[in-house]
């Protein structure tokens, strides 16, 4: 595993200082499409920190990586849209079923048998699908404010399509492509400040909008319009496969995705529900300490998660 | 919520002025954590506790009108002699022969003094941000404090007639001058609330208490002969808040440095 020159679009800003560093890195390809990965960390058990909505990149996980890799060995990866992996263009390439193939690569590419997975909002639907349909590499799921159709979301955010013009750029009416062309970042500090509605939050903001910066508008378009063509209707099947054990962490306070939505979550696919109070919608950077405490707990939980 | 509770709590009395103090660990040496001005109490050092009471132990008591203290409205509990003798009352009350004392701020005037005048209760002295008269020149004493403001602009808001009419402004710019990096809504918000837990009648008390001058304070300062870290941010006031981890370190590097650890 080596790195090798990081593709055309990758971002040219140096990036911030990191706690822990990678102890290998490389890129996987699957159709054309490079995905970069790292590894941190050697031996049992793996978790695999999933890719989220590609608004964001692996570096969302800085507050879990360098913890859990004294306890585990932690993969990522740069979903396909963002950080050092591709942006290939058109909808098609950002359905969910790329994201778990994607995912599954990279345990090939990694030489991991078998993995925990740890994904949050729309990561979600892609481990249900790993899990579901590979379930001898997955030990078990835990999904941090899991933003899947199995209850209705906030309905100020259905007030406005995506494609369509509107005279308003009041609140919701930003998430719309035609925003985001003429003004991606004023989007990208709405959509953030909605996601960390805690208080106190301004670098977690900050860095989020910056990794939001590392990719484009229009191949962010591209991956909101696949996830919702997401084929919703076969979810609760999908989810009713999967056979590990699950958890569910989702915020009460969550403004992007509602909390009866990982609340139905637990209950499809018997898992636990660990309810934050106040919490938004992105935890694992609002409440490190608190998230990574489950996760292990979690992990050392299931057979053989605790190391020898 | 705290991250660590104190192991006992209690007061001293220094001439009808209650001072509340708390001790946490019971590890050697003791620190000191001084009070500092009355516009905070000893909940500022809350990034310093929970870590430093691992290692050592370590007192904290809140100054005269501010926090679980009495609130005096006049000049005399908040003279730096009187401050400076609270130091050792406190010592005293916590059954400690000697302590490292750390202060912030104005904290610094009171722990020299209690350096100079009682070497053999004094381990060394960390002074973080020190508030001395030794440098003038500080655009916040430019604004006369008496007399009616005749602008709301920056420091003019330094004045007893705004603060009695607007304390919370006062508080909120004050504060954002104390914290001048990115990303410090928490600390400021921290401190505006223990701000508002005293009043500007008890402030405006304080204020007319004489500060020492240049030579008193180089008087004091010829006399400490006991190991002096001083910590300054180049622009935050308050980094013991904005960057506890550093100044933890620094504290505790500068206590396991001392003879036999400071625990002789």
């Amino acid at each position: 595993m080596t790195t090798v020159g990081a593709p055309p679009g990758a971002r040219t800003a140096p990036e911030q200082t990191r706690a822990r560093r990678p102890d290998a890195d490389g890129f996987v390809e699957r159709d054309d499409v490079k995905l970069y990965y790292e590894v941190y960390g050697a031996g049992e058990p793996t978790v695999l920190l999933l890719p989220t909505w590609s608004i964001v990149h692996s570096r969302h996980w800085k507050m879990q990586i360098p913890y859990l890799a004294r306890h585990c060995r932690v993969l990522t990866f740069d979903g396909r849209g963002n950080g050092r992996s591709d942006r290939p263009a058109g909808v098609a390439a950002y359905l969910e079923d790329e994201f778990a193939a994607d995912a599954l690569a990279v345990l090939d590419a990694t030489g991991t048998d078998r993995a925990t997975l740890v994904g949050v909002s729309c990561a979600a639907v892609w481990g249900t699908i790993l899990a579901a349909d590979h379930p001898e590499r997955v030990a078990g799921i835990v999904y941090i404010a899991p933003a899947v159709g199995l209850a209705p979301g906030h309905p100020e955010r259905q007030v406005y399509a995506f494609d369509e013009e509107y005279e308003t750029d009041e609140g919701w009416a930003k998430y719309n492509s035609h925003f985001w062309s003429r003004s991606y970042r004023e989007f990208l500090e709405f959509f953030f400040a909605q996601s960390f509605s805690e208080p106190h939050s301004t670098k977690p903001t900050e860095d989020a909008v910056g990794w939001a910066l590392d990719t484009d508008p229009r191949t962010l378009a591209d991956t909101s319009r696949a996830i919702s063509l997401c084929r919703l209707e076969r979810f609760r099947d999908t989810c009713a496969r999967v056979r590990c054990p699950a958890l569910v962490i989702h915020g009460d306070g969550d403004l992007i995705r509602p909390h009866a939505q990982g609340a139905a979550l637990a209950e499809a696919t018997g898992g636990t529900l660990v309810t934050l109070e106040g919490a938004g919608h992105l935890p694992q950077a609002r409440d490190p300490v608190k998230v990574n405490l489950l996760l292990r707990e979690f992990v050392e939980s299931l057979p053989s998660g605790r190391r020898p | 919520m705290r991250a660590r509770e104190p192991d006992t709590e209690g007061y001293v009395d220094r001439d009808g002025v209650k001072l509340h103090y708390e001790v946490f660990g019971d590890g050697r040496p003791t620190l000191l954590l001084l009070p500092a001005w009355t516009v905070v109490h000893a909940r500022f050092w809350k990034a310093q506790v929970p870590y430093l009471a691992r290692h050592y132990r370590v007192v904290t008591y809140d100054g005269p009108g501010n926090g679980r203290s009495d609130r005096p409205v006049v000049a005399a509990p908040y003279r730096y002699e009187t401050q400076g003798r609270s130091v050792v009352a406190v010592l005293d009350a916590t059954g400690a022969d000697r302590a490292v004392l750390v202060s912030l701020s104005e904290g610094a005037q009171w722990a020299l003094w209690a350096a100079a005048h009682h070497p053999e209760r004094v381990l060394g002295n960390v002074f973080i941000c020190p508030t001395v008269d030794l440098e003038l020149g500080d655009e916040m004493w430019s604004e006369p404090f008496e007399e009616p403001y005749t602008s709301t602009e920056g420091w003019a808001r330094y004045n007893r007639h705004y603060w009695l009419g607007h304390w919370r402004e006062f508080l909120e710019f004050f504060f954002s001058q104390c914290f001048t990096e990115a990303h410090s809504t928490k600390q400021v918000e921290d401190c505006v609330g223990w701000g508002l837990e005293t009043t500007p009648q008890v402030v405006i008390a304080r204020e007319q208490a004489p500060w020492p001058d240049e030579a008193t304070l180089l008087g004091w300062s010829a006399r400490v002969r006991r190991p002096v870290l001083v910590i300054h941010g180049d622009e935050d006031e308050i980094p013991n808040a904005r960057d506890p981890v550093r100044v933890n370190l620094l504290i505790r590097e500068f206590t396991e440095s001392l003879p036999a650890g400071g625990a002789a």
